[in-house]
């Protein structure tokens, strides 16, 4: 089961170079086939029922990245987290453009990625073991800390309004999204 | 190194964009300085990047995907017609000798100087970067070097981020790059150091209220300035 995941990225990754160094549009359809289901989804969690609006999304990913592709670095993240970064934006801006959070402020210019200088062996190294150690932790979760990560994550809401939502003192919910990163090495000192 | 960082919950949220823009602009300002915070959002970034791949994606499917693939193409082919898409970085410019953040650059076009500041008091000025809907306001504050803001307290939840020079109160030293979270409990006289002029990012939901006898007075210019009517 996990090597067909292995290949499989791997395969995507392919595709992705090829529409950032061929500007190949098959490979983008083989990508959208893969990856719109998925941020329909991660819409819809947002906004359950709200077809169009993850209809609108889903391509505004796609648009982005076919416009993108050239900025893609394997090296600096995997295929899925820049999708999900991307699909994150896409859908902040969005909600800015129609109505839940009016703003004046761009996002694109806030989650732009720095790279961080002296990029060496021992931070991809590094950046494996912990993409390793997050993916087995969360299999591992219990399920009241998923379902606070979930909330946080995909629905899009702050830890206070999932402690609202779930009924729960704000306490509880920072508690457990605490121990969940904890488990998956993501360490806090405050 | 930094010393006042935001907390695990405000980059957990600042990450899974679930955060308010405005807080999350603060966040990324401090970003573009801390190294330890960027390295913190890699990793959770990845975590949203696992849950996001375990959508089930039959759950999500839409009945008529072929439809939205072609919508799709067609979307693209009109873009690629009107121009060449590959998306290039803007450069940063540098003014007044001091380097505007990034994040700030939307507000701050052209410098710190070029802005329209307000003066609070001799030693004290504010520009007003944006007002948002929910009544939040991204300003910036500049003080002189050595002068101290008289004694105030904070009638809503502030964010604050030292863009340049450094101020102390009774809790500590703040300097650049800093993040400091303060609310209604917080009453504090920070006091800018002599070497240099402090400006801060402020994200504040009300406006702060001195407390002092005379600096009452000045009350209502802060309320003025800021669009919350409490």
């Amino acid at each position: 089961m996990n090597r067909a995941i292995g290949q499989q990225d791997t395969t995507l990754t392919d595709d992705i170079m090829a529409v950032a160094e061929k500007r190949d549009q098959a490979a983008l359809g083989r990508l959208f086939d893969h990856y719109v289901p998925k941020i329909r989804g991660f819409c819809l969690a947002a906004q359950p029922g709200a077809m169009l609006m993850a209809d609108d999304i889903a391509q505004e990913v796609m648009i982005r990245v076919w416009n993108k592709a050239g900025t893609f670095n394997p090296s600096a993240a995997s295929l899925n987290t820049w999708i999900f970064t991307i699909a994150r934006n896409a859908r902040i801006d969005y909600l800015r453009k129609n109505g839940r959070h009016i703003s004046n402020i761009d996002p694109e210019l806030l989650w732009s990625d720095i790279e961080d200088e002296n990029v060496d062996l021992f931070r991809d190294v590094q950046q494996a073991r912990d993409k390793k150690r997050i993916h087995n932790g969360l299999a591992q979760l219990p399920t009241d800390q998923k379902q606070v990560l979930a909330k946080v994550y995909l629905e899009g809401k702050t830890h206070v309004e999932a402690a609202e939502e779930l009924g729960l003192p704000l306490g509880t919910i920072k508690s457990r999204v605490r121990l969940a990163l904890h488990k998956l090495t993501i360490y806090i000192k405050r | 190194m930094l010393n006042y960082h935001p907390t695990i919950e405000l980059l957990t949220d600042y990450t899974a964009g679930s955060l308010a823009l405005s807080y999350s602009l603060c966040i990324a300002t401090h970003l573009e300085q801390c190294k330890e915070c960027r390295a913190q959002v890699k990793k959770l970034e990845h975590v949203g990047s696992v849950l996001f791949d375990e959508i089930d994606p039959l759950e999500a499917s839409s009945n008529n995907m072929d439809d939205l693939k072609q919508a799709f193409f067609n979307r693209l082919e009109e873009q690629n017609k009107m121009s060449d898409t590959m998306t290039a970085l803007n450069t940063v410019n540098s003014h007044d000798g001091y380097r505007v953040p990034r994040s700030l650059q939307q507000f701050v076009p052209e410098g710190y100087d070029a802005l329209n500041w307000v003066r609070i008091s001799p030693s004290f000025q504010t520009a007003i970067l944006a007002n948002e809907e929910n009544g939040t306001q991204i300003a910036l504050t500049r003080v002189k070097a050595g002068s101290n803001i008289p004694t105030h307290t904070h009638t809503g939840d502030e964010f604050t981020l030292v863009l340049e020079g450094s101020f102390s109160d009774q809790s500590g030293v703040y300097k650049r790059g800093d993040f400091v979270q303060l609310n209604q409990q917080h009453t504090h006289k920070p006091v800018v150091t002599r070497d240099a002029e402090c400006i801060c990012l402020t994200i504040v939901d009300a406006p702060i209220q001195f407390t002092g006898l005379l600096t009452r007075l000045l009350n209502p210019i802060l309320r003025k300035v800021h669009p919350y009517r409490g």
